[in-house]
């Protein structure tokens, strides 16, 4: 990392810091102090961050400061076609952290499971933020959109407006938008097949360009991570095809995974609950879709790092690719030598993958097909 | 007049009616259908456990376990360790607590004047998250239940991390939400005594009955559970009188025209489901002696949920006790399912009430999936001749702000209810 992006990060959060806060009376220090958290506890915490995002150590006081504008950009959170499971998420981000704390502050303008606001208030209160906050705020969807001629199928507030039109108008004058999770991201569960109510992903229904952030939920480190590069850069992320962030989606599952050595070893679990499964073994033949699936879980982990499927003993079940409820059956056996059908004439996200990606896919895909020469041996059901 | 609920986790518009000054009437309607039945159908069973959490992130964990119970019970003699099904019970269990917590504080204080504490919801939620995800993974939207028990293999150290969250959120529970020993307030069984006493539940308790509020929310007096458990039991309550012997066949769904929500009856009557529900027919004292004095009101609403926080905290602290982890997680099915052609039906209380699936299994292959979830009960969509449990509870009341109130005290959910 060179000096010029160290000064071109650290204009950007000067400039920010001369925009109004959303609320003069409190600061982003002072509800960090507030709430209990010494300097040293947040410093480490910006340490955290500033890896994340594969950034130097020494940027970590750089990463601070940009956490304490970040009530310049106030968030516009929008609920569609969803299961609250994103929300649920970041509520449960780390034990009162400073992601959680921080993101609270920001987002209450218009964010329907904890705005104290009701009803009309609340659509009063979505209608002035955008206009408030025309051209800076960032939009936040979770949510798949019923599209077209089932777009009837989302119907929001007192006006009976559709999700989509909704989606539509704040996507309008939004500084960035991103879809969170992979309902929003690529259409999601309601979207699998015959997908009764056509929905769709965000960027379907806007012509502005939308960042992805899958993930069925998508970790709280992701949700904030992306918000924070935002506000560091003010530019996109480096995206992969899905427009997903290469910081966080940039390898796959398989590349970082605690089970890996297991994997390169041939050690497998052949069955759950066996001797495999005891020891910790790779669980590809269990129906594991790690080597398909880019995400950072195997570093962040989820609930503030406790585990993560992977860890507890399940695979992965590829939440962050799409339709991966479509393509990604059968939960509890391995893809094998099946093609994994997505975009890109079936190259899906491997398609993406920079040269270090490409080389690992030929490893990968060796190891697999060696393995699934061996998986023929497992033991037969019945 | 037309409100719009929001903060139950999605949206459901009220339309009022009033007449001489009193709500006469709410039609409560439904915009939002996402038809995940539909999607299952076609589908291998298996699927069902991934897609299902994903019908709702509040209580998914709810939906995976309804599921795996609903697909077990399409084998004849499936075998499951009592490791595995204790497992299940306390991630279960977990959902619950943390789901009450975030209901007490995001939505219920601040619905009765009090400031929005976003920090007491997120921090015991967060313990029990905890709590889910070394046993599971992640939270919301593990996976680790499978057909034939669990995949994860716990250690001792699991056990010490899972006992300490239960610790902290038990000491949450004493320093916040009743300023009293959880085995005092355990074994409390007159509502006077904990009025006395100081902490946000008794709090909001003092403001219900300063307000007057103390007949809001009555309604049919009338409950149903159907999940078991090593705490809960199965049975309905009519004015005080339990009867167990119920049975899911006489549940019925029907279409509703004004709404995407289906309604929901047991023998052609509304029941109210959820922890008032539990705490009838399990009869809990101090639930009872609340009901006792002011029937099946908002009070009675209110301090069964936060009574159910602090029994399942000791309950888990005792199921912990009984894991015996040299048992199997997972017992292998006899039968391949994809050699299965069967029926299966489950149900399980999640937080806001019973919990139903039904499954038909064609060769593996789901041919018919039927959902009704713990919304469906009480929110149903009932005629002014026949109202149901929640349209009930809101009938007679002069303001919709407490007519909003008293809808909240069943902590609707409206992610569920429009699958």
């Amino acid at each position: 990392m060179s000096d010029t992006l160290y000064k071109t990060l650290s204009t950007r959060v000067n400039e920010l810091s001369k925009l109004p806060k959303m609320d003069d009376q409190k600061s982003i220090p002072d509800l960090i102090k507030e709430n209990g958290f010494s300097r040293r506890e947040f410093m480490a915490w910006a340490g955290g961050v500033t890896a994340m995002l594969a950034l130097p150590a020494s940027y970590t006081p750089l990463i601070a400061k940009a956490a304490e504008v970040a009530d310049r950009l106030p968030v516009v959170w929008l609920h569609m076609a969803e299961c609250t499971g994103c929300t649920e998420s970041l509520l449960r981000s780390a034990s009162p952290s400073i992601d959680s704390l921080i993101f609270d502050h920001i987002s209450l303008e218009y964010q329907e499971t904890i705005m104290s606001a009701a009803g009309w208030q609340a659509e009063q209160n979505l209608e002035n933020a955008i206009e408030k906050y025309k051209g800076r705020y960032i939009l936040m969807v979770e949510g798949g959109i019923p599209h077209g001629e089932g777009s009837h199928f989302l119907t929001i507030g007192g006006h009976g407006k559709t999700g989509e039109q909704s989606a539509i108008d704040a996507s309008e004058h939004a500084a960035a938008i991103f879809a969170i999770g992979t309902c929003s991201s690529f259409g999601g569960v309601q979207a699998a097949y015959p997908n009764p109510t056509n929905a769709t992903s965000l960027s379907n229904v806007t012509s502005k360009p939308v960042i992805n952030v899958p993930g069925c939920p998508p970790s709280e480190s992701n949700i904030v991570g992306t918000l924070l590069h935002f506000l560091l850069y003010g530019t996109l992320p480096a995206l992969d095809a899905y427009n997903r962030p290469k910081w966080a989606y940039g390898l796959r599952i398989h590349d970082m995974c605690e089970r890996r050595g297991h994997f390169d070893a041939g050690e497998f679990v052949e069955q759950f609950g066996d001797d495999g499964a005891k020891n910790g073994y790779c669980l590809y033949k269990v129906g594991c879709k790690g080597p398909y699936t880019f995400n950072n879980c195997s570093r962040q982990k989820f609930n503030e790092g406790t585990s993560w499927p992977v860890q507890a003993g399940h695979g992965c079940m590829g939440c962050s690719e799409p339709d991966f409820w479509d393509t990604m059956g059968i939960l509890h056996e391995p893809l094998a030598n099946r093609l994994f059908h997505t975009s890109f004439g079936g190259l899906g996200s491997d398609a993406t993958a920079d040269k270090i990606g490409l080389g690992l896919l030929t490893v990968t895909a060796v190891g697999i097909a060696a393995h699934a020469a061996l998986s023929a041996v497992k033991k037969p059901k019945e | 007049m037309i409100e719009l609920i929001e903060k139950i986790e999605g949206e459901a518009k009220l339309d009022f009616s009033f007449k001489d000054g009193k709500i006469d009437f709410v039609d409560i309607e439904f915009m939002t259908a996402r038809n995940i039945e539909k999607i299952l159908q076609g589908k291998t069973a298996l699927d069902a456990l991934v897609i299902n959490p994903r019908v709702c992130g509040i209580c998914g964990h709810a939906h995976l376990i309804a599921t795996v119970q609903a697909i077990e019970n399409c084998y004849e003699n499936l075998e499951i360790s009592k490791k595995a099904e204790i497992m299940r019970e306390l991630t279960l269990n977990f959902e619950l607590i943390q789901n009450h917590f975030k209901w007490f504080y995001l939505t219920m204080r601040p619905l009765l004047g009090k400031k929005q504490e976003i920090l007491k919801a997120t921090y015991p939620s967060q313990l029990m998250a905890k709590a889910i995800a070394v046993f599971g993974g992640q939270y919301p939207h593990t996976s680790y239940a499978i057909v034939g028990g669990v995949v994860s293999d716990l250690t001792e150290m699991d056990l010490i991390k899972v006992n300490h969250y239960i610790d902290e959120t038990i000491k949450f529970f004493e320093t916040n939400v009743v300023k009293a020993d959880v085995e005092e307030f355990s074994a409390c069984d007159k509502v006077d005594n904990i009025l006395n006493t100081s902490g946000d539940l008794p709090d909001i308790l003092r403001e219900i009955k300063n307000k007057e509020y103390l007949q809001h929310g009555k309604s049919y007096d009338r409950f149903i559970a159907f999940g078991e458990n090593s705490y809960f039991t199965k049975g309905k309550s009519l004015k005080t009188i339990v009867t167990q012997n119920i049975s899911i066949d006489y549940v019925k769904e029907q279409e509703n025209l004004n709404s995407l929500a289906k309604n929901v009856t047991y023998k052609y009557k509304y029941y109210e489901a959820g922890p008032l529900a539990r705490a009838m027919i399990n009869k809990i004292p101090l639930v009872k002696d609340a009901h006792r004095r002011y029937g099946d009101n908002i009070f009675s609403r209110i301090i069964a949920r936060v009574c159910e926080i602090e029994q399942l905290l000791n309950h888990s602290k005792k199921l912990i006790q009984e894991l015996d982890l040299s048992e199997p997680s997972y017992i292998e099915p006899a039968i391949n399912i994809e050699n299965l052609t069967a029926k299966g039906q489950s149900a399980v209380e999640a937080a806001r009430g019973s919990l139903i699936h039904k499954i038909e299994l064609e060769k593996g292959i789901i041919v018919n999936y039927e959902i009704i979830t713990p919304t469906q009960w009480n929110l149903c969509n009932g005629t002014r001749e026949n109202p149901g449990v929640s349209q009930k509870a809101m009938i007679g009341l002069q303001e919709v702000k407490t007519a909003e109130l008293v809808f909240k005290t069943f902590d609707v959910c409206s992610v569920c209810t429009t699958h």
